[in-house]
């Protein structure tokens, strides 16, 4: 999207993007990447043990879907803090649509809220915020 | 009897070189494609990989006596000072920071903090993440 920052409103949806079905190829190659191999993400036995009906999409994969939004639009050295709350797990195969609202805007820059929220679901999977310390979108 | 704290409990300090690899591996993984002239900057989530090279937290988890089927990531925060670049050695420091029940003592929550540094001592960025402990 192409909103021009500094002419954008609180509330105003100002990025959006739907993933790929996260696969079970997917949370294999993040485990690699990362180095996260919590077998909830992976082994689904382990999974039903804990209590899941299959494995579970990393959360921490889920927040670096909502980085993409940030770092899509502003320079990664222009964010300076950025949070996020599992609300609820993901299951696996399923697509995630990420979307950025405007929070608050100052001179100092921009507070964004964060959302990740699986296709087909009502609720917000993950809840997120981030300030950009300038207006100009890179 | 009063539940152990886990408070104050640090993990030894250790060392990762930021690769070109390890980076791309990364982007690949979050189908993050970064604009030319970017490919050498690390994504905002990736200090988290930093934190936990060398199974770090599973390490911490298990120092502690804690089964890693009761854990669920409840909380993530990052700040950031300094952008992390391929080629950069940082020293990451994690300790916990607090450790807490809720409703009744039912839920319980581990807090674990990290801090990233260049080798000069320059503070790259800290993370907060909030562990949730299920009582199954």
């Amino acid at each position: 999207m192409t909103i021009p920052f500094a002419e954008s409103t609180p509330g105003q949806r100002i990025a959006e993007f739907t993933s790929s079905i996260i696969t079970p190829q997917i949370l294999q190659a993040y485990a690699e990447a990362s180095g996260d191999s919590n077998p909830l993400h992976l082994d689904k036995s382990f999974a039903q043990k804990a209590g899941f009906d299959d494995v579970i999409v990393h959360g921490m994969l889920g927040m670096a879907l909502l980085g993409r939004l940030l770092t899509a639009h502003f320079a990664p050295q222009d964010i300076r803090n950025f949070s996020a709350r599992f609300v609820s797990t993901i299951p696996v195969g399923k697509q995630i649509h990420c979307y950025a609202e405007v929070a608050e805007q100052s001179p100092q820059g921009l507070l964004l809220n964060l959302y990740a929220q699986p296709l087909g679901s009502e609720k917000t999977a993950i809840r997120g915020q981030a300030r950009i310390s300038v207006l100009a979108p890179k | 009897m009063t539940t152990p704290t886990y408070i104050g409990y640090q993990h030894p300090v250790f060392q990762v070189e930021v690769t070109a690899q390890s980076l791309g591996d990364f982007n690949l993984a979050i189908a993050a494609a970064p604009e030319p002239g970017q490919e050498h900057l690390a994504p905002p989530t990736y200090m988290k990989v930093i934190e936990g090279e060398h199974g770090s937290s599973r390490a911490m988890l298990e120092a502690l006596n804690i089964e890693l089927r009761r854990v669920l990531h409840v909380e993530q925060s990052f700040e950031y000072f300094l952008p992390i670049r391929v080629g950069d050695v940082l020293e990451v420091v994690r300790s916990i920071s607090d450790h807490y029940t809720k409703k009744d003592g039912t839920m319980e929550f581990l807090v674990i903090e990290s801090r990233i540094s260049r080798t000069d001592q320059q503070l790259v960025g800290c993370s907060e993440q909030i562990l949730l402990l299920r009582n199954i």
